[in-house]
């Protein structure tokens, strides 16, 4: 397909712009017009989408600016603590995954003792010598070591824990 | 609660400058915008879609996103790009309705049900242009009203539409004669001479 402009397509067009088509042309153009396929295509078409948007426009009944307004202004707000809210989704994620590892270590630590102390019932039941003092596990400086390492960890867990069901319930209320 | 202090920062700057925040425009600039705009708008979607209810749904969802989007144009930029930017969103509303899947496409339904649905046309100028528009392709009929209903340039089309201005040229030129040929049809050519549009 060739694309070829007339060479008084601009005088057209700018006669279309400003309304003056077809009472302000001369009869030269006119005539040119009736000649020219492609000056007539461009009066055609321009005359029959001018004339069918002016009566689409009178045809509609527009709501109030207002409630568009209103909805605007409730959708920027859901944005906003969409985006406020992303940060503390981030937290909570973050609290539970520290909550997550220390449970894990400290069960692994607890099974770890456990396994030892099932060894030493083990050898107790072949034991010849049996020692009264070595039932109390925190008897030994060992032992009271980790009892104290025990406390603070229990304590650390308790804190992890509360912070993740105030994050959590923080959420469900909002 | 200290969300409840960030969140009137949040929703007024958007990560932008106060100055920005302050260039929005407030709700009687709005009004005004609206009742110059509204009308055009909604003859440019019902006349490219062919359907007055979605044309009313889309009209609603443009404003309300040019209104909640992160950079519209200030006011400094003037009503005609505020306008352009308006179309735009109109204009990608649309694609995205076309793009959903449908029972059936705007291509396959017959020509009645095209006719049916604008029951806006009055008179015979755009009772003729109906059918026209009907076997347009939807793109056709974008550039087609944008180019000699709103009357914008090249450039202005290919800002609101996202094609190169290079192509607008060529595809208008195509769409126009496909146009004005299914105008000059026999069915319609009694209707234009009537009007005085046809020797």
């Amino acid at each position: 397909m060739t694309l070829r402009s007339c060479s008084r397509d601009a005088e057209v067009r700018r006669l279309l712009e400003l309304g003056h088509w077809p009472q302000s042309c001369t009869p030269e153009l006119r005539a040119h017009v009736e000649r020219c396929k492609a000056c007539g295509d461009l009066v055609l078409v321009t005359m029959a989408f001018r004339r069918a948007r002016a009566e689409t426009m009178n045809a509609v009944q527009l709501p109030p600016p207002g409630i568009l307004w209103w909805r605007a202004q409730l959708r920027r707000r859901n944005a906003a603590v969409e985006r406020i809210h992303k940060p503390i989704v981030g937290a909570q994620i973050f609290a539970f995954a520290v909550t997550l590892v220390i449970t894990v270590g400290f069960l692994a630590w607890q099974v770890r003792d456990g396994w030892n102390w099932m060894k030493w019932l083990a050898s107790l039941a072949q034991s010849q010598v049996f020692h009264w003092e070595v039932l109390w596990p925190f008897a030994s400086a060992k032992s009271a070591a980790g009892f104290l390492s025990l406390v603070p960890a229990l304590a650390l867990l308790a804190l992890a824990s509360g912070v993740v069901l105030y994050l959590g319930s923080e959420k469900h209320n909002s | 609660m200290l969300w409840e202090s960030i969140l009137p920062k949040a929703i007024a700057g958007e990560g932008a400058s106060a100055d920005a925040a302050d260039l929005r425009m407030d709700s009687d600039a709005f009004a005004g915008f609206y009742e110059r705009s509204a009308r055009s708008l909604w003859a440019y979607l019902t006349r490219v879609s062919g359907d007055p209810a979605l044309a009313d749904d889309l009209m609603q969802e443009s404003y309300v996103r040019f209104l909640s989007a992160a950079r519209p144009p200030s006011l400094e930029d003037g009503e005609v790009a505020s306008r352009r930017y308006l179309f735009r969103i109109a204009t990608n509303l649309l694609r995205d309705h076309w793009r959903r899947p449908h029972p059936a496409s705007l291509e396959d339904l017959p020509e009645e049900f095209f006719a049916a649905r604008c029951d806006v046309a009055q008179n015979d100028s755009v009772a003729m242009l109906i059918p026209a528009m009907a076997r347009m392709k939807p793109r056709e009929r974008q550039l087609l009203w944008l180019a000699h209903a709103e009357g914008y340039s090249h450039q202005e089309i290919a800002e609101v539409t996202g094609l190169g201005s290079a192509s607008i040229r060529l595809l208008l030129f195509r769409a126009r004669r496909k146009i004005a040929r299914l105008l000059r049809e026999p069915a319609s050519s009694g209707r234009l001479r009537s009007m005085g549009r046809l020797p």
